[in-house]
């Protein structure tokens, strides 16, 4: 009989050796460099058939009103769609890798805060022409610009703000939207007082969502910038948190929650306020199982630290805008249509109440005399506000670094001062680099 | 009998090394093409300030390496090392016990091995949602019965707390992980011989002695192996701690893995990804040299 001359001992080392190398290798090779990137993604830019990328079409909601507008437009036009879409909260970082690699190509449906990000890759093209030929309201048509050149069309404008369940309000006798914080403090003692595990405010405590913190910082009087100075770790700053740690620790807020667990709380009946855009009407009201709770649903301006301050909330709307290269021309064709006509912009209000970025759209009786939508654009989105982070290709590191900063201070790893000061150090060397 | 030279003459002019390189080179080019180019690159990558986004890059030097051992090197490794103990440890433990009792002749061993197995095949990620939903702090089953059960007053954050987030993670993987390693040593307590057994308690032990004079000497080769393979796994383990936590809260489950990705993707910082993947490699090639440096010294003891 004949042996390999292996021992065992040492073809376990040698398993070992090759199982550990393989490990370390395979993982630093994931991160290896892709090479360079050229500023269109190639192709025939008069192809007919071009590629959708939304978030839209993977949310329970809003799916079937895309879908919807994506059919008309096939039938019409004899072209084909292809759609790909990503959960919002992976959406920018899939996005930009497919972006950056050349592989997203025709229209691309984005977050405003996006757009700055996005466009510094020099793969968008300037849709100045079509801009002109939607009949957009001027602030729309800002919401597309970065740098000066117009890289998205607006599909809807509003804000993001504070929906309350007036059911709920009801029950707790609270007969009157809170007007400053401690009234609004005090809103959520009474509210927790209703037992039955209800979430008086499912404010975001996630990293994902905790951007959120930035109107509550504003309205504690932190500036986020002042001019290139980063304010973050300012007295207002840490009083913001400081608050928002109460909140936390009193069991105002609940611990582990993001925009859609709180839509999940909200809809359950089990949340007295949240923090949301205008969409989240539609999408909420959507997965409830209580049918009159679209009704109950009620916009609330955001209280302030002292009467006469101005109410902040953060600007939102989505844009759509065109990759460079295959089906370029369609794609902004498509693009147009979606965002400015006015029967398909009307009918996408009515399924998921996200207001028109069109005069037009915003003058049809279906929207102009819808109730919600008036209450919100006079009560939230009347003084709504940029982030002054967006104007940043490191937007989403900026967000992020505070939230994980913010978290900290909830989960009693850090102090309100030591963290807001951190984050604010962490804001400005991403800012420098 | 030796076969080689008639087929040396038969088959040409090529040497065995020749041969043996022939049949080796193809997988040596794809080696090269898809781990050590990439793997060079990414050290390289390194050294550069690299925006995954946007061309070109800047030489920085040491920067990126010194970023990470200023800032949060330790806390990452160290909770890096908590959940690989943690995620070795526990499932090897559940794994061996369930390992003796399938082998001990229990009614329906068939069955149950069947039914253990089942948490095995069911994918990762699909693991990962389903003790999400369970570890969930506002409408989570683990919260629903032991609230229920009057356990606990009110609804805990079990992902949302420092404490108990990296002990969910944990629990998870160790319900992902136990299987295989149970039927690994199962497999492993088959070979023993029924007779040495027979001897020992013959000779009075009882089965406690039993179980450390005869069984443990005979699986000790396939425990090593199962637990160096879980923790290597383990060590470089993203998609548990990935679904669960993201690496918080406030990155208290934070490791190697969740840290490169999140700085890689998220953060669009390729240097500072690939720096931080360096330092994790090269904490890889110290497990090398110090099992290499066990075993030689086991080697030499004999």
């Amino acid at each position: 009989m004949t042996t390999s001359g292996i021992s065992r001992r040492s073809a376990l080392r040698m398993f070992g050796i090759g199982a550990l190398g393989v490990a370390g290798a395979g993982t630093l090779a994931a991160c290896a460099p892709s090479g360079g990137s050229s500023s269109s993604n190639g192709g025939d830019t008069k192809a007919k058939d071009f590629a959708f990328t939304s978030w839209s079409l993977n949310e329970e909601a809003a799916k079937p009103a895309v879908e919807k507008i994506i059919a008309a437009w096939e039938k019409a036009e004899k072209s084909k769609i292809r759609t790909v879409s990503y959960p919002y909260n992976e959406y920018l970082s899939q996005l930009t890798l497919k972006l950056g690699g050349g592989e997203t190509t025709g229209a691309v449906q984005l977050d405003i805060a996006w757009l700055g990000a996005v466009a510094q890759m020099g793969k968008l093209a300037d849709l100045s022409a079509a801009a002109k030929k939607g009949g957009y309201t001027d602030v729309g048509v800002k919401s597309g610009v970065y740098d000066g050149v117009q890289y998205g069309l607006p599909w809807t404008t509003g804000s993001i703000g504070l929906i309350a369940n007036s059911k709920l309000l009801e029950k707790a006798g609270i007969t009157e939207h809170p007007k400053t914080t401690e009234e609004f403090e005090a809103a959520l003692r009474e509210l927790k007082g209703l037992g039955g595990g209800v979430v008086p405010y499912a404010a975001a405590t996630k990293v994902a969502q905790l951007k959120d913190i930035f109107p509550w910082m504003q309205t504690f009087g932190c500036t986020l910038l002042d001019g290139d100075k980063v304010t973050i770790g300012d007295d207002a700053s840490v009083d913001a948190v400081t608050w928002y740690k109460k909140l936390h620790d009193a069991k105002l807020i609940a611990a582990d929650v993001d925009r859609f667990d709180a839509r999940a709380l909200f809809g359950q009946g089990k949340a007295a306020f949240y923090d949301d855009a205008i969409i989240g009407k539609g999408a909420t009201a959507a997965q409830s199982k209580d049918k009159t709770l679209a009704d109950a649903m009620q916009p609330v301006t955001r209280p302030v630290l002292t009467s006469g301050d101005t109410p902040r909330a953060l600007l939102w709307g989505h844009v759509i805008a065109v990759a460079k290269g295959e089906g370029q021309e369609a794609a902004t064709e498509f693009a147009l249509h979606a965002t400015s006509d006015r029967a398909t912009t009307v009918e996408y209000f009515e399924t998921l109440a996200l207001p028109p970025a069109t005069t037009q759209g915003l003058a049809d009786p279906k929207v102009k005399d819808d109730a919600f939508t008036t209450a919100w654009t006079e009560q939230i989105t009347k003084t709504a506000t940029g982030s002054p982070f967006w104007q940043f290709a490191q937007n989403a590191q900026i967000e992020e670094a505070v939230a994980k900063q913010v978290q900290a201070v909830l989960v009693g790893g850090a102090k309100p001062k030591d963290a807001m000061k951190q984050a604010g150090k962490e804001v400005a060397d991403l800012i420098k680099r | 009998m030796s076969t080689s030279a008639p087929r040396q003459k038969h088959g040409g002019r090529l040497s065995n090394g020749a041969f043996a390189l022939l049949l080796t080179a193809p997988g040596l080019a794809l080696f090269a093409a898809i781990i050590v180019y990439p793997l060079v690159s990414a050290l390289f990558t390194g050294f550069f300030r690299q925006d995954l986004r946007l061309p070109g890059r800047e030489f920085v030097g040491l920067e990126n390496f010194t970023y990470w051992l200023d800032s949060g090197f330790g806390t990452i490794l160290k909770q890096t090392l908590v959940f690989t103990v943690g995620a070795t440890i526990v499932p090897f433990l559940i794994g061996f016990a369930l390992a003796l009792a399938l082998n001990s002749g229990l009614k329906g061993s068939g069955f149950l091995r069947g039914l253990f197995l089942f948490p095995w095949v069911i994918p990762g990620v699909v693991v990962s949602f389903l003790w999400m939903w369970i570890f969930n702090a506002n409408y989570g089953v683990l919260n629903g019965i032991l609230l229920e059960l009057g356990f606990i007053e009110e609804s805990v954050s079990w992902l949302g707390k420092p404490g108990t987030a990296m002990l969910a993670v944990i629990i998870t993987k160790t319900w992902a992980s136990f299987p295989w390693m149970m039927v690994m040593l199962l497999a492993g307590l088959q070979t023993v011989p029924k007779e040495l057994h027979e001897a020992a308690a013959m000779d009075g032990a009882g089965a406690i002695r039993r179980f450390f004079a005869v069984t443990w000497p005979q699986v000790r080769g396939v425990a090593s192996i199962v637990l160096l393979l879980e923790f290597i796994w383990n060590f470089q383990h993203f998609d548990t701690i990935y679904v669960l936590t993201g690496g918080g809260p406030a990155g208290a489950t934070e490791t190697f893995a969740t840290a490169v990705y999140q700085s890689a993707f998220k953060g669009f910082d390729l240097g500072r990804a690939t720096a931080l993947g360096g330092l994790w490699m090269l904490l890889l090639l110290v497990l090398v040299a110090a099992y290499l440096w066990i075993t030689e010294r086991k080697g030499d003891a004999r």
